[in-house]
């Protein structure tokens, strides 16, 4: 064995490993192949984050610099100008209030929103999951297939529907249809986590002449903790990131952030302003980054919970 | 009474959502395939003339941009499952070598949790034709070589391709790392002793015992490339002219730009019907794993 010295040096765990059976896993030397596979990964680590690196470099150049066209220079000088355009005057279509407008929105877009589409899937995964519905089958169904239609199938009746019901064209107009666009999938995370709480306790629960929601609200809801968490988490990052509902419900007035940004980068009149434009993606992405760096494998559940989505 | 009360409240807890379904997904479904038949131009019309019923699908099929459209999905379909064969070599690699798992599995992931339209963005910059990588490769010598993809019709699609595989390969990452630690540890033991050779290991053994995060992965990304909306916005617009449109991006341009319902409503329910074809091995495959989880229990 070539990494006799190594497992001299672990000794203690190397015999705590000794007594399992077959073949354990060495504490390895490093190996040739392991290098090359080190470094084929930090390879394609770094095609990863070179578009960070470049997006965040040149929201701190000036357009001086920008022009000599060194994609890949640090800034010569490091200027917060770009980031205080975008925030403040960086001009989205016609109005030129920058993107804290579409800040705002985006927040009081996801508030509604979060509090619209989980309280109605968890209350609906709740009753498919626990208590005896009789169409719970075929309905569940449908919602499967609900969460996988295309948008534009119903975008043009939800647009008449929004516009009727005096909401088309505005925050809440946005909140409800993220909202309604979520509740298929939502739901069946929500039940397909509640469907393996055992039937004894619910039993007893009944027994115990809890009524529906009694039960749901003293011993479901403080069960359901970790699953609220993750679907937070999905809920917030896809809100957020969302452009075509944004676009197509928010009117001028209800616009999100994302589609404030959309509109800089498309839109070009004149030089663009390409400090600007990455300050200002920046930005639109650091919510969601946020989310992801400190509860990451969390969003990592989430994701891969809504992965039904597609 | 409170018993009755208590037999009833399930089934009113469901009417919103389903009320939700019936109204907002499979009411609005209907209204669409209705308006899809008729004449509806900016205003949608109520009436159909039956002798012609087919006409916006076969305006459709003589339109150029739906063809383009089409052609463009395949196109960004197949460039876009490298994503998954990607994520497959990075998952595998960072399950063999265990150093620093958590670091690249930060760094493969973050793309994932930013927006289409934030990676259009910054992929549109790295593209940019005087500023950009390409100006960086000439000048460092290589004046062969040609990076600014999006500038021309015939690498556009390319470009988008990049940008979408760079968001999404994370994700696949992540799904066959489950998938991979899933698979019993004896397996490795049991190759190692026979002696396999990785490559035979990977591909006789390791992958058709994945077979099935494989096909997931594969419809998800499918289902993934015919919503591709927002990162054609974000990066071409469609353009160069109109080669990069895609049927999502197509719909919503008959339906805003152009103003016309029926057209766009028969773009709509043909997404519809592509969707339905993709959509048919998962719920196979969902009914098959869930009989088989029924079995086990």
């Amino acid at each position: 064995m070539t990494d006799l010295t190594v497992s001299q040096k672990s000794l203690g765990a190397e015999v705590a490993v000794r007594t399992a059976p077959y073949f354990p896993r060495k504490k390895k030397a490093i190996t040739g192949r392991s290098i090359a596979v080190i470094v084929f990964l930090s390879v394609c680590a770094l095609f990863f984050c070179v578009p960070l690196y470049v997006v965040i470099t040149t929201s701190f150049k000036t357009m001086d610099q920008i022009r000599e066209g060194a994609m890949f220079a640090l800034p010569n000088v490091w200027t917060l100008e770009a980031w205080d355009h975008a925030w403040n005057t960086a001009c989205s279509g016609t109005r030129c209030e920058g993107l804290k407008v579409g800040f705002w929105n985006s927040v009081y877009i996801l508030i509604p929103s979060l509090a619209l589409s989980i309280g109605l899937s968890i209350v609906t995964g709740y009753a498919l999951a626990l208590w005896n519905v009789r169409w719970a089958g075929p309905f569940l169904f449908v919602l499967f297939i609900c969460a996988f239609v295309p948008f534009q199938i119903i975008m043009f009746p939800l647009i008449s529907m929004t516009a009727t019901l005096k909401v088309y064209g505005s925050i809440w107009g946005v909140a409800i249809i993220h909202a309604v666009l979520a509740m298929p999938v939502l739901t069946l995370i929500f039940r397909n986590y509640y469907k393996d709480i055992p039937q004894e306790i619910m039993s007893a629960a009944v027994m115990d002449s809890g009524s529906f929601w009694k039960i749901f609200f003293e011993i479901i809801l403080p069960m359901s903790g970790n699953i609220l968490i993750v679907v937070l988490i999905l809920q917030i990052t896809s809100i957020w990131n969302d452009y075509l509902i944004g676009v197509t419900f928010g009117g001028l007035g209800g616009q999100p952030m994302t589609v404030n940004l959309a509109n800089l980068i498309t839109i070009s009149t004149g030089t663009v302003r390409y400090n600007d434009n990455m300050a200002a993606a920046l930005l639109t992405a650091i919510p969601p980054l946020v989310i992801y760096f400190f509860v990451g494998k969390l969003f990592v559940q989430g994701i891969t919970a809504g992965a039904i989505k597609g | 009474m409170t018993f009755r009360w208590s037999r009833w409240s399930p089934q009113l807890a469901l009417v919103p959502a389903g009320l939700v379904t019936l109204v907002a997904f499979i009411g609005a479904i209907l209204w669409t395939v209705y308006l899809s038949l008729t004449r509806s131009r900016r205003l949608p019309e109520y009436e159909i003339d039956w002798s012609e019923w087919g006409r916006q699908y076969q305006r459709l099929f003589n339109d150029d941009a739906w063809l383009i459209s089409l052609q463009n999905l395949i196109v960004l379909g197949l460039g876009s499952a490298l994503a998954i064969v990607f994520g497959f070599i990075l998952a595998a690699m960072i399950d063999r070598e265990k150093r620093g798992e958590s670091i690249f599995r930060t760094v493969f992931l973050y793309p994932l949790a930013i927006s289409l339209i934030v990676t259009g963005a910054a992929w549109r910059w790295m593209f940019n034709p005087e500023l950009g990588v390409e100006h960086f490769i000439h000048s460092i010598g290589l004046t062969w070589v040609n990076a600014s993809w999006l500038a021309r019709p015939e690498t556009a699609m390319y470009g988008v391709i990049l940008a979408s595989v760079w968001q999404s390969a994370g994700f696949y990452m992540a799904l066959m790392l489950a998938g991979l630690k899933s698979i019993n540890s004896e397996i490795w033991s049991a190759a190692r002793l026979d002696g396999v050779g990785l490559f035979r290991l990977y591909t006789e053994i390791i992958i058709p015992m994945m077979k099935f995060t494989f096909v997931t992965c594969a419809i998800l990304l499918s289902l993934g490339v015919i919503k591709a909306y927002d990162v054609i916005v974000a990066m071409t617009n469609g353009g160069p002219g109109q080669s990069t449109y895609v049927p999502a991006y197509f719909t919503i341009q008959a339906l805003s730009a152009k103003g016309n319902l029926g057209f766009a409503s028969a773009a709509a329910v043909l997404m519809l019907l592509i969707t339905a074809v993709i959509f048919l091995p998962l719920v196979l495959l969902t009914a098959w794993q869930q009989r088989r989880s029924g079995a086990r229990a």
